[in-house]
């Protein structure tokens, strides 16, 4: 039987304000809508048991985690192969066209790929940034200062490009 | 130099309006940042928040001292759960379609049909024909007492008179309520499949667009004996399987609508690939409404009937002799006894459950 916890109140306001933004950080790196809401369901259960949902750095815990558990995701090679037939099943059902559906998923694939061989640190700075937190909010998430976040950004593009061109390059 | 407009502000700010080298180099920052984030599109996101909340409130209470779940039975598995759904409805399809005057299939006896992985490939494409959607989603949970998992299931979970020696006497238990699927034929579904992959499929027979096959399991409970170890992330082959599962669970039920018994038959049966050994096991099923088909896969595992509780059941053996396992159904329930044990000692606890 569930239990109702004192901060339970507190942590479904969070969750509510979070929910989206963590499946969207996920949904970034996994490029599959359903299992970025694994990640993030899984994420929140982790802060669930052990942390107070009204602390300060709650949103930010969440963040960090679900770039992170997505990213061991995708490094998973036989979870990412699983995942592209189930989303190109899935994608069969949207799309007239499955010429095109097939080069946005071949180029899906080449991206993510290439995050997945990032160092974690760079590849998470992407994958905050590009799922619209503001510099403030990534270097809270990575605990760094927000002066280091743009040398970091930039460092971190300068090696997607570069892994992307070497993954298609062969 | 950065591409957050939030930052210049202050001295930076001031500064970066009348800095022409500073203005050119944020240009090209940001236009980079742009090229990154357009290679880094994802599939458009819908997110039913409170549907969620729900499933992450009850998580924390229902399983609090694994920390990891099934993937193949995390509600959130959508692709995985379907493809479940749709074994279930390809395993209820070869029953009903060759059921002569009924379209309810019900069973009350369990017989092997062996199945190779061709076979698998082969009914696998059955869900290219349709959609499958809970109308009412599998919700298993682990929970630490049976008084939890029949409060869960309404089931009485079963009792074993006696472990063999080397299994855990640490237990756990799982439960479910009932859950339902149905999958639809759709000729537009079968269509844009063969569109996406380049390969015919055997035509939909006329008619057959829009039936609706219901398939019901559960409820259902399980007794787990032996530790699980907490993988490092979800992966479920970084699972250490435990060593005995007991598993009742109400038979399931389909029915279908709209379709006729001799053109599922012959859909089915006009799939590319399947084995004669398969149809003929088939078609060798005495009342294939009341008889529960268990796939037994020829390459890995062997399959024999034995008597177990009064019933016929299949005794099912690896062919390592690491694991064995037993399948009846009695009064509308189907039991279950599986782990690494031997076969003599799968069947032995089968007779003595109580």
């Amino acid at each position: 039987m569930a239990t109702v916890r004192p901060d339970d109140k507190s942590f479904e306001a969070l969750f509510t304000a979070e929910y989206g933004r963590v499946t969207g950080i996920a949904n970034r790196v996994l490029a599959d809508p359903h299992e970025a809401e694994d990640v993030a369901q899984e994420v929140f259960i982790d802060f669930h048991r052990l942390h107070s949902a009204s602390a300060q750095y709650a949103p930010a815990w969440l963040h960090r985690a679900a770039a992170h558990a997505a990213l061991n995701r995708l490094r998973g090679a036989r979870r990412r192969q699983r995942r592209e037939v189930a989303q190109a099943a899935e994608e069969s059902d949207q799309t007239v066209d499955p010429q095109k559906m097939l080069e946005m998923s071949e180029d899906r694939r080449h991206v993510r790929q290439a995050l997945a061989r990032l160092a974690p640190k760079p590849a998470a700075v992407l994958v905050l940034r590009s799922s619209g937190l503001s510099y403030a909010e990534v270097a809270q998430a990575l605990g760094v200062g927000i002066g280091q976040v743009g040398t970091l950004l930039r460092r971190a593009e300068a090696a997607l490009r570069k892994e992307v061109t070497r993954g298609t390059s062969f | 130099m950065v591409d957050d407009p939030d930052v210049h502000s202050g001295a930076d700010g001031r500064h970066f309006e009348t800095c022409a080298e500073c203005q050119a180099r944020y240009k090209t920052v940001s236009e980079d940042a742009r090229a990154i984030t357009s290679l880094m599109t994802a599939p458009d996101l819908k997110v039913d928040v409170a549907s969620a909340f729900n499933r992450v409130r009850l998580a924390p209470a229902a399983r609090p001292r694994f920390g990891f779940r099934l993937p193949v039975l995390r509600p959130g598995s959508r692709p995985l759960v379907l493809a479940f759904a749709a074994a279930v409805a390809a395993v209820a399809l070869l029953a009903t379609a060759i059921a002569q005057d009924k379209n309810t299939f019900s069973p009350n006896t369990v017989t092997p049909v062996p199945v190779t992985l061709a076979d698998m490939q082969s009914l696998s494409q059955l869900s290219a024909y349709g959609t499958v959607s809970w109308t009412e989603q599998p919700q298993l949970q682990i929970v630490s007492s049976a008084a939890e998992a029949k409060s869960i299931s309404g089931l009485q979970v079963p009792t074993v008179a006696s472990l063999p020696t080397g299994i855990s006497t640490t237990v756990t238990y799982a439960a479910m309520p009932q859950a339902a699927a149905v999958f639809t034929f759709s000729q537009a579904k079968a269509a844009a499949t063969a569109a996406q992959t380049g390969k015919a499929l055997p035509a939909l027979p006329a008619g057959m667009d829009g039936a609706q096959l219901t398939v019901t399991v559960g409820p259902a409970v399980a007794e787990i004996y032996g530790n699980f170890n907490k993988p490092s992330s979800a992966d479920i082959t970084q699972v250490s399987l435990p060593q005995l599962i007991v598993a009742e669970s109400s038979a399931p039920v389909a029915t279908s609508t709209q379709v006729t018994v001799k053109q599922l038959e012959d859909y089915i049966l006009a799939q590319p690939g399947l084995s004669p050994e398969l149809t003929a096991a088939i078609k060798a099923i005495g009342d294939p409404s009341t008889t529960l088909p268990i796939p037994v896969p020829v390459q890995f595992a062997t399959s024999s009937s034995v008597p177990i509780q009064g019933v016929q059941g299949v005794a099912l053996g690896d062919n390592t002799g690491v694991g064995a396992g037993v399948i009846w159904v009695k009064n509308g329930v189907v039991y279950g006894v599986v782990g690494t044990v031997k076969q003599i000692d799968a069947i032995d606890i089968a007779n003595h459950l109580t």
